[in-house]
């Protein structure tokens, strides 16, 4: 068959499609031979080609193998010659079979038809059980009953079949029988005698029969000697020059490729496996791609894109550079370190070269965390400010341009003790101090000069010295004690002198006048206070009046006009604040009572107001109408002093709790700004009433601040405040440092009282 | 003419030396040289003092002058940070250079020396000064203590003023000033001025103080005093606001004002009975124009009818004192604590000293477009003195709060800078420090060291007063002629 096969597979593979038909291969093959195989098997031979596409000549010839098959089952009417032929007798026989009759029919002796019928044959080939053999006739019965019988059965005549002889019978009659060793039963043809075989013939046979290697000593799997080897020998065993066909593409290979290709422009073979419908794969895994629909977001504060990693640096390269390199105490420390512990997260390595470099063992490691970290960082904007801090701060002048202002000390007042108060006269030329020792002293500002001192207190301190507003006269209040002092000091031309005299003694005489009060069980009343004069000795100095109070008087504060001034001796508890009178010697307690300890009072500079600060709060009240006008809360837990813009809108508090406020009396209760540059409590605070925009404060830190704090009459215009300069050089002494301060009425020069004993005047 | 042959190498550049001293003058075939331009100040002082030009016998010191600046650099960096070549010719003024003032004497006090005032034939006018004799100068010195003082060149004191209750002046003295060689003036804190007559006996080493006549009529500290001998003329500059116009002339001063007089007072204490009843007399006018005390007043160095006055209140203001009218004022960005005319440069420049540490220099005359002519800068505290230099018409000496005198040469000057102003400021060539303070260092606000007055006399050199009670007196030798 193969050889008739072959040539109709060829001629399957090689036809062509029509339009592609050469003249070579038409005039090879016989047409209708061509187009019967090829009609029918083209699609036949498609199942059969899927399967295996792309193995090689082996499936050309199994493939022939169904048609050739068919080829000879069910030819078709234009089908092979000879296989027309076979179906065509078939045929013949087919239609005896279905309509002739199965009998003859002849004449009989009576000239009579005779049907005679053929033979039935029973074919006892089929599967009959019925069937017995026709040797033994016993049927179906085990011959194991027959073991104790010399017969085994019966035969169709009823004639016992005996048992065969057996192996024993045989062996004895064999044994009965000698053979010579190596006997054959052949005759040996060359010498006529019988065959005997040595034992070395023996031998081989027996090796022959268990299939071994008949030869003694053979091996069968010698070591193999490469005469053909990829080594090149120095002298090879042929010097015959490479032939040309091992140059020349092969023929016969170039006919079989070229099948091959007919075949794959066919598509007779798929030189590649047809994609497979993979349904039940996706139902097992399925995957979203949930940034499918993701687009370019516009710029703004909520899109947030994800964080890009760090790029590479020196240290990553293959080849870093030899500083980046860990020594060997880096690399132990870091080998020795939890991996959770390490700063980085890898040692920088060097390789000699890039394809030495390994792969990188924790990419999935690092994908992971990096894809971990994308997840879990919040995508919600953080709102931080990234603002350059300096734009934050207020567009302030520098204070180079708010100049002039106080910057060195040019000044020194010297005390044996600390100075607790100084004032600089209406006129600029003298500075009044008083301290711990009593002794109230009058320097001329620009030379220090001590030109004039009293003692007022025998053991008391001095708490404060205060001048007389306006330049008419000349008076200097100061307390020691529980007791005012008004003096004259002598540093004043004759004329002023008197003027001062003259309104110191004005109000004597009145005292007596006004009624004293009673008080409920008809006793008289104890004055609030008691105007006196103080003795010889301290009027020979100038101390014209001595006024005694209950407590001891921490603050004097005088009225605008000269005519009243306020004290507050905080330790009274109803006549803490006092006003008094001093054309006519009169002393009032204007209130009865008061929301917390004073500390301190003002008047106000331009219209009837009255402040007091309390510890906590600061209470303006109308003097005329008596009344509470407005309560200001700095919100500092102690006041130690205010003071009032020459303007009268603004206010600032000194606390001590280091804290200086400012206060707009329009814009609110609470302060408009708030100080915290000390870190000591604040004693002092002052502003400048001669026009130039500056206020101070004294810290018990040692130092004074000035401020430039612009006012401006624009109700919709806040004031301007800049710290301009720190002035350092009191010492502190028993956590004391600058006590009290003022200005000079009309240049920017401020003085300072300090607890180490000396006054400054800075300008 | 080419004296100095230098090499090749070195580049050189053509001179001329000119000066306006005639004794130092050089003969005009020898002005004009050309020397190398990597010498500077002392290499051309080398030049000037050799035999082939001015052959003195003592070398003299000499500055040089390129546009009225000092040359303080080489030739060749003059030249180049100016941006001239060495071809142009360099006109070199030569001046004597100054020679440091050197601590000579101290005279101690008892108080604080409030003023210093020099007695010497410089420092009078017209026949005083003709008359007078040489080696007889006189220092007068004002004393916190109320007392004046007279001392001689050698330390010794003359004549002291009498005390308080023999006429002498009640508190401290601020100003005294030699009015004539037999005439004082002082002032002080006790609001008067007292004229003293001033004998002296034949040998010179005794004299006496007379009050001669008290003027009434400030009501404040009297700062500064001005006097005009010739004329008899006073000005009292004082802290109540005023600057008076006094004479010395009994017969035509006007009447004190009684209200100011110390027996108006009814209180006990001022009662200080006089044993010497001297003539008191009242201002002639009192001219109210500042608005602050008035801290110093002078005269118009060549006019005693126009007279200059600083003040607290930041103006120089000038005054007709004929009429005693207010001419012009000028305000300046400080409180000013001293003034002093500067006759040398111009008759119209004045120096005054602030209290923001440095000296303003300024032209008062109406056509002066510029008020402000120059600033020196140097001090650290208020400056409370200034006096000019006798021999330079540029130079001059401040005293200061913070315990220095520093003399200054307008020719030394710098461009200021933005901070400081734009416009010249000079620095200060020699810083006098307090004797007694030997060498420590300055304490803060200059206490104990302040320099309150300064003076400086040709004969007698820079005499300083202040808060360490003592009178001192520093000189430059030779610096007032070649020959010494």
């Amino acid at each position: 068959m193969a050889p008739s096969t072959l040539p109709r597979k060829r001629k399957a593979v090689t036809r062509d499609v029509p339009e592609m038909s050469d003249v070579e291969s038409e005039a090879e093959f016989g047409d209708g031979q061509l187009e019967g195989i090829l009609s029918d098997s083209g699609l036949d031979n498609d199942s059969e080609e899927e399967e295996d596409e792309e193995s090689g000549e082996d499936e050309l010839d199994e493939e022939e193998i169904p048609e050739d098959y068919r080829d000879a089952e069910n030819g078709e009417p234009n089908g092979a010659r000879n296989g027309l032929v076979v179906h065509e007798s078939l045929r013949s026989d087919g239609l005896d079979d279905d309509d002739a009759p199965n009998y003859t029919i002849e004449k009989d002796a009576n000239g009579g038809e005779r049907y005679v019928y053929k033979d039935i044959d029973p074919v006892y080939d089929s599967d009959d059980s019925d069937f017995a053999i026709k040797d033994n006739t016993i049927g179906d019965i085990p011959l194991s009953f027959y073991d104790t019988y010399p017969h085994i059965g019966y035969n169709i005549d009823g004639k016992r079949i005996m048992r065969p002889a057996k192996g024993e019978a045989l062996d004895a009659l064999l044994d009965s029988i000698e053979a010579p060793r190596g006997w054959t039963g052949l005759t040996d043809p060359a010498t006529g005698k019988p065959l005997n075989l040595s034992q070395e013939e023996l031998e081989i046979l027996r090796r022959i029969q268990t299939n071994e290697v008949p030869e003694d000593g053979y091996n069968p799997y010698p070591d193999m000697v490469e005469y053909f080897s990829g080594i090149q020998e120095i002298m090879p065993l042929s010097a015959a020059p490479e032939p040309k066909r091992r140059f020349l593409p092969s023929k016969h290979e170039a006919k079989r490729i070229m099948k091959i290709v007919r075949a794959i422009r066919e598509g007779t073979i798929l030189p590649y496996r047809p994609p497979e419908e993979r349904e039940e794969e996706e139902d097992v895994e399925v995957h979203y791609d949930i940034w499918q629909d993701e687009q370019a977001r516009p710029n703004h504060i909520t899109n947030i894109p994800a964080p890009k990693a760090p790029p590479p640096g020196y240290d990553l390269s293959y080849n870093p550079p030899p500083e980046y390199l860990p020594t060997k105490a880096e690399k132990q420390i870091w080998e020795s370190t939890d991996v959770e512990d390490r700063e980085k997260e890898y040692l920088p390595t060097k390789y000699d070269s890039l394809r030495k470099v390994p792969g990188y063992e924790k990419l999935i490691n690092e994908r992971f965390e990096r894809s971990l970290d994308l997840y879990l960082a919040p995508r919600v904007r953080k709102n931080r400010l990234n603002i350059d801090p300096a734009s934050l701060l207020p567009k302030l002048p520098r204070p180079e341009e708010l100049k002039p202002f106080p910057t060195v000390c040019s000044v020194l007042y010297r005390h044996k003790e600390r100075v607790r108060s100084l004032a600089i006269d209406p006129s600029g030329i003298f500075l009044a101090t008083g301290g711990d020792d009593g002794i109230v002293r009058v320097f001329e500002v620009t030379t220090a000069r001590q030109v004039w001192h009293s003692k007022i207190g025998d053991e008391e301190a001095v708490n404060v010295v205060r001048w007389r507003p306006g330049r008419d006269a000349t008076i200097l209040a100061a307390a020691a004690g529980e007791d005012i002092f008004l003096m004259v000091p002598d540093i004043v031309d004759i004329e002023t002198e008197q003027a001062s005299l003259d309104l110191l003694d004005a109000g004597f005489g009145y005292a007596t006048n006004t009624v004293q009060a009673l008080t409920a069980n008809g006793a008289r009343k104890d004055p609030v206070a008691k105007w006196t004069r103080p003795g010889t000795r301290l009027e020979a100095d100038g101390v014209l009046i001595k006024i005694t109070v209950r407590s001891t008087v921490k603050v004097i504060t005088w009225h605008r006009r000269g005519d009243f001034f306020s004290t507050v001796a905080p330790t009274a508890q109803k006549s803490a604040v006092a006003i008094h009178t001093l054309s006519k010697h009169l002393t009032q307690i204007p209130f009865r009572r008061l929301p917390g300890i004073a500390q301190t009072v003002q008047f106000h500079p331009s219209r009837p107001l009255f402040f007091v600060a309390t510890q906590r709060t600061i209470r303006s009240y109308d003097l005329q109408k008596q009344e509470l006008i407005k309560i200001i809360q700095p919100g500092a837990r102690y006041i130690s002093s205010f003071d009032i813009h020459p303007g009268g809108d603004n206010i600032i508090v000194g606390s001590y709790d280091r804290r200086l406020l400012w206060h707009d009396l329009d814009l609110s209760t609470r302060p408009y700004k708030t100080m915290r540059f000390h870190s000591k409590a604040i004693r002092a605070v002052k502003y400048h009433k001669g026009g130039f925009p500056l206020f101070a404060d004294a810290s018990d830190d040692g130092s004074l601040q000035i401020f430039h704090g612009k006012v401006v009459s624009d109700l919709m215009e806040n004031a301007t405040i800049v710290p301009v300069k720190v002035l350092k050089g009191h010492k502190v002494k028993s956590a004391l440092g600058v006590m009290d301060i003022d200005w000079h009425y009309k240049e920017p020069w401020v003085s300072s009282a300090g607890a180490d004993g000396t006054c400054r005047l800075w300008m | 003419m080419e004296t100095f042959i230098s090499e090749p190498a070195v580049r050189q550049v053509q001179v001329q030396f000119f000066t306006n001293s005639p004794d130092i003058a050089l003969p005009e075939e020898k002005q004009q040289l050309i020397v190398p331009t990597n010498i500077g100040r002392s290499g051309l002082s080398q030049i000037l003092n050799s035999d082939s030009m001015l052959a003195t016998p003592n070398i003299v010191p000499f500055q040089f002058l390129i546009n009225s600046s000092f040359l303080r650099t080489t030739l060749e960096e003059y030249l180049s940070a100016s941006g001239f070549s060495t071809e142009t010719q360099i006109r070199l003024e030569y001046v004597r250079s100054f020679i440091p003032p050197i601590y000579e004497a101290s005279f101690e006090h008892d108080d604080w020396v409030s003023s210093i005032n020099v007695l010497s034939a410089h420092s009078l006018s017209g026949r005083d000064a003709l008359k007078f004799a040489p080696g007889q100068e006189r220092i007068l010195s004002g004393s916190y203590d109320g007392l004046l003082r007279i001392w001689n060149k050698s330390g010794q004191i003359i004549a002291t003023s009498p005390m308080a209750g023999d006429g002498g002046h009640t508190q401290g003295v601020k100003a005294a000033k030699f009015m004539s060689q037999n005439k004082i003036a002082s002032a002080g804190m006790d609001r008067t001025i007292r004229i003293w007559q001033y004998t002296e006996s034949e040998d010179g080493f005794s004299g006496k103080l007379k009050p001669k006549l008290e003027l009434y009529g400030h009501k404040q500290y009297i700062y500064s005093l001005a006097v005009h001998g010739p004329s008899n003329r006073i000005l009292s500059a004082s802290g109540d606001d005023k600057i008076g116009v006094w004479t010395t002339n009994e017969a035509s001063a006007p009447e004190a004002p009684s209200s100011l007089l110390p027996s108006s007072i009814r209180s006990k204490r001022r009662k200080s009975t006089a044993s010497v009843s001297t003539l008191q007399r009242g201002p002639l006018s009192l001219i109210s124009a500042h608005t602050a005390p008035v801290q110093g007043v002078i005269f118009k160095p060549d006019d005693p009818t126009v007279a200059y006055s600083c003040s607290q209140d930041h103006t120089i203001r000038s005054f007709d004192l004929t009429t005693s009218t207010l001419v012009d004022t000028r305000t300046t960005s400080h409180p000013l604590f001293s003034i002093t005319a500067l006759p040398g440069v111009s008759n119209q420049l004045l120096a005054a000293g602030t209290s923001a540490r440095h000296i303003t220099l300024l032209d008062p005359r109406m056509s002066a477009s510029t008020t402000q002519a120059m600033t020196l800068r140097g001090h650290t505290n208020l400056i409370t003195s200034l006096a000019p230099d006798p021999d330079s018409r540029y130079g001059l000496v401040s005293a200061s709060n913070d315990g220095t005198c520093r003399v200054w040469d307008l020719r030394s000057t710098r461009q200021g800078t933005k901070e400081e102003g734009s416009g010249p400021v000079g620095e200060a060539m020699y810083i006098i420090e307090r004797n007694s303070q030997n060498g420590a260092k300055r304490p803060v606000g200059g206490e104990g060291i302040k320099v309150f007055s300064v003076a400086w006399d040709k004969d007698v050199g820079i005499v300083s007063g202040g808060e360490d009670k003592m009178l001192q007196i520093n000189r430059g030798k030779g610096v007032t002629s070649i020959a010494t």
